[in-house]
């Protein structure tokens, strides 16, 4: 019957070429128009680190001066950064299973043999938690051992882009690399990771950077003597000037996140948090009311605005406009069955019964549907390299208009689901045509 | 024969889900078009602000010591007397900052000392004597810096400009009188600064893709955080190579330091533009295929309208119907159909753009939008109809009298 069903559709859409490139064509449209927003909303909207949303959190507290919030149009929020006495304090603690400090800083690699000029090399100042605390992938070595942290010990992690370059991608584990004129050793690494969105690092470089191409223990930010790069901010009450009394100064500039597996963990840190701010506050520091956060990481990723504004607004446009098209696809069925209608009459009244015509017509739907689809996807694909081709993949729209496997399966739903709602009321309307009214006529 | 729409009515009640699906087809299609173009509009308005700087012409150079040896003040002398020294450079500084883009620094400043009174916070930059004129930007009171103005580089912030330069709206806006020159500015740890001259209105660097006119800057040589940049102004069609030429220069003279980026700055503008532009052409192309699609509506209602009334045509015709009054009828048809998409159009229009001001802060519709968007449907929905209808007008009488 199947058979019967796809040969007597055929055979119709073939009738009315005009009509039938019509539908696929506004189907496709506005299929295509949802993958590329649906892509880059997909893509904004994810979580890189899911698997451990409830137990990773940003840790922030309100170290801001007394006469202003530290965001006036979010008064509620504390600063997103740390102070680093604060940080520094807080990661003694041994409640978190693991906990980050980090900063960014300037750096630049050289000594490696057959190297002529230093490179720059984005650093990330971290403490060795890091890697495990973020599930980073390595391709040599590894994370360096906890005591390095302390010393600190000249220890550095490359990451695949660097070592490439610096090593043509051999195992460079053990070699001594030079970075900004100090003298440091390989532990590890990393293998292809690009975390989108960059959760850790919304503030310095914004949630679609590149990641950093080195890692060396925090430690080396006091050592180094040198101003951090990343985001700095400090209240207007601020007065030390040298790098010194910068470290004990107000300014926020580190970032810090902790591992807290259990209920139980985050009560207990929370409680840590709550008594050295109380103990701060006697001290006379901390002018504003407690307002310690331990932030998870969704909850960071939206209250940082990572999903812009713009997204969702042009996702909701593409989304009408599949509406539009939808229903200028419902009108050219409906009066096409019902054109088709005497033909329907006949069939009725040689014994075909109403469900049977309602499947005839579904058949054709679904054809259309499948066209649509088909040719939408390859309309989406073709958008979303456009957009790459437009902005470049180190650009945030170019890094964020991947093609991925969920959006095809999604817009695949999309296609067939959509289009089948909108052929369901022209195929009840030709599964009613009455016989007698249409034999009359002739 | 006159407008008649009473046949016309009985006629649409006939096929009254088609015509109600194009209806509605043009309501969404309307509001769609109206909130797309009006949002349009405000990308466009952005993207054509003035920047205020000479930014065809320019390119930036960002320099960071990587070692203790860096010495930043010999560094920038030497990198800007080989940059003067190449042909086709109009004007070269050094900056603490690079406008239009996010690399720079913000400050606090109050009127009056102790943070008392309204605090205002601009971006600020350090720059030479050279920095307006390399920016192209320009003085239109009080004076430049000159040479003698320049506070050297110190390694930590101890020394600091005590003058500064700044633009007409951040003028405007610390002393609505008018009088902004010679008036003194206090940080937030009491520095006092006074201004010695102001500005035309140019972008400093940018916070979060939000470029600004509220632009300070203190004649000082940066280097206290271990970088700079070097922005260099060209002549016409030089920027690039004369970028070029910097970075092979400066790239193999010393050891103690890393171009961390050079970028001419139109870059930077294209960035500053990205998603405003990405904006702009996604909704541009949404709103004419909206429009294409909804009049692709119009154009198939009408043509399968005229092709089902074939016989009445006929009769119409037979009975003294003229052509004309025949394309009057589909025409009116059609104009009832787009007269009630635009009805329910302009309400789901102005519930989408109350909605987007509530939920995105986006001003408020221009009801001109509205209007134009109204008549420009009206126009090319009766366009649509207009062929199906001539070729309704072409069914002969005689058709009527022909069993089919």
């Amino acid at each position: 019957m199947l058979g019967y069903y796809l040969r007597l559709s055929l055979k119709s859409l073939r009738r009315t070429p005009g009509l039938t490139a019509l539908m696929v064509c506004a189907i496709a449209l506005g299929i295509g128009a949802c993958i590329v927003t649906l892509t880059v909303y997909h893509a904004m909207s994810g979580n890189p680190i899911w698997w451990k949303n409830n137990v990773l959190y940003a840790v922030t507290m309100d170290s801001w001066e007394a006469a202003r919030p530290y965001d006036p149009e979010h008064p509620t929020l504390p600063p997103w950064q740390m102070t680093y006495k604060d940080a520094t304090y807080l990661a003694q603690s041994n409640i978190p299973k693991r906990s980050v400090v980090m900063a960014q800083l300037h750096g630049s690699l050289s000594g490696v043999a057959g190297q002529r000029l230093p490179v720059n090399a984005l650093t990330r100042a971290t403490t060795g938690d890091f890697f495990a605390m973020f599930d980073v992938p390595f391709q040599y070595g590894g994370p360096w051992r906890a005591e390095a942290d302390k010393g600190p010990e000249p220890v550095i992690v490359l990451s695949k882009a660097m070592n490439d370059t610096l090593f043509g991608g051999r195992d460079s584990v053990g070699k001594t690399v030079v970075w900004s004129g100090h003298q440091f050793r390989v532990t590890g690494v990393l293998a292809d990771w690009q975390p989108l969105p960059k959760f850790y690092d919304l503030i310095d470089n914004g949630p679609f950077a590149a990641p950093e191409d080195v890692f060396v223990p925090f430690a080396w930010t006091a050592i180094m003597q040198q101003f951090p790069t990343g985001n700095t901010d400090c209240p207007s009450t601020t007065k030390e000037r040298t790098f010194r009394d910068f470290l004990g100064s107000e300014c926020v500039w580190t970032e810090m996140w902790v591992e807290l597996p259990t209920a139980a963990s985050r009560h207990r840190f929370q409680a840590f948090m709550d008594a050295y701010w109380a103990a701060q506050h006697r001290a006379g520091r901390f002018p504003r009311p407690l307002n310690n956060h331990l932030t998870t990481v969704d909850q960071w990723l939206q209250i940082n605005g990572v999903v812009s504004s713009d997204s969702r607004i042009l996702l909701r446009v593409a989304f009408a406009f599949l509406a539009v098209c939808l229903i200028n696809t419902v009108g050219i069925l409906l009066t096409k069955f019902l054109r088709g209608a005497p033909l329907t009459g006949l069939r009725r009244a040689l014994g075909a019964r109403r469900i049977q015509i309602f499947l005839q017509h579904i058949v054709e739907v679904s054809m259309v549907s499948l066209a649509g689809g088909t040719l939408g996807l390859a309309l989406g694909a073709f958008g979303l390299l456009a957009v790459r081709a437009l902005y470049g993949e180190a650009d945030q729209y170019g890094a964020l208009a991947h093609f991925d496997p969920l959006g095809v399966a999604w817009a695949l739903a999309l296609a067939a689901l959509s289009t089948l709602a909108a052929g369901l009321y022209p195929a009840l309307t030709a599964g009613r045509v009455p016989p007698a009214v249409y034999l009359k006529s002739r | 024969m006159s407008l008649n729409v009473k046949p016309v009515v009985s006629a649409l009640r006939h096929n009254r889900a088609g015509a109600m699906l194009v209806a509605l087809e043009i309501a969404i299609a309307l509001a769609v078009m109206v909130n797309a173009a009006w949002i349009v509009a405000q990308r466009v308005h952005a993207i054509e602000t003035p920047t205020g700087i000479d930014y065809h012409n320019m390119f930036a150079i960002g320099i960071a010591g990587v070692t203790g040896d860096f010495n930043p003040s010999a560094a920038e002398q030497a990198d800007l007397a080989y940059v003067r020294s190449l042909p086709g450079v109009v004007s070269a500084s050094v900056a603490s900052g690079v406008p239009l883009a996010a690399h720079g620094q913000g400050d606090f400043f109050w009127k009056s000392p102790e943070q008392r009174g309204a605090m205002i916070n601009p971006r600020t930059m350090q720059m030479d004597e050279n920095g307006l004129k390399t920016l192209g930007a320009h003085i239109v009171a009080g004076r430049d810096f000159t040479a003698a103005d320049i506070v050297p580089y110190f390694n930590d912030y101890s020394r600091l400009a005590h003058e500064a330069l700044i633009t007409q709206s951040l003028a405007r806006k610390l002393f609505p009188g008018g009088d902004a020159l010679g008036k003194a500015l206090y940080t937030g740890s009491d520095n006092l600064v006074t201004i010695i001259g102001i500005t035309n209105d140019f972008m400093g660097s940018v916070v979060r893709a939000d470029p600004s006119y509220d632009t300070l800057v203190f004649p000082q040589t940066p280097g206290t955080d271990g970088f700079y940049y070097i922005l260099v102004r060209t002549r016409p069609g030089k920027t690039q190579a004369l970028m070029q030429a910097v970075v092979d220069h400066i790239a193999p003279s010393s050891l103690d330091r890393v171009i961390t980026f050079a970028h001419p700055f139109d870059y930077f503008k294209q960035r500053l533009d990205a998603e405003n532009r990405n904006v702009v052409i996604f909704l541009t192309t949404i709103t004419a295929l909206v429009l294409a699609v909804a009049c692709l509506g119009i154009f198939g209602l009408t043509t399968f309208n005229v092709s089902a009334r074939t016989k009445q045509i006929g009769t119409m015709r037979a009975i003294g119907a003229r052509r004309r009054d025949v394309v009057a009828h589909f025409m009116i048809e059609n104009a009832i159909v787009l007269i009630a998409g635009v009805l329910v159009g302009c309400t789901l229009a102005l519930g989408a753009a109350y909605w987007l001001t509530a939920q995105y802060q986006l001003p408020r519709l221009d009801l001109v939008y509205l209007a134009v968007g109204v008549i420009g449907v009206a126009i090319v929905g009766q366009l649509a109809a207009w062929q199906p209808a001539r070729r309704a007008a072409s069914v002969p009488p005689s058709v009527a009298t022909r069993t089919v």
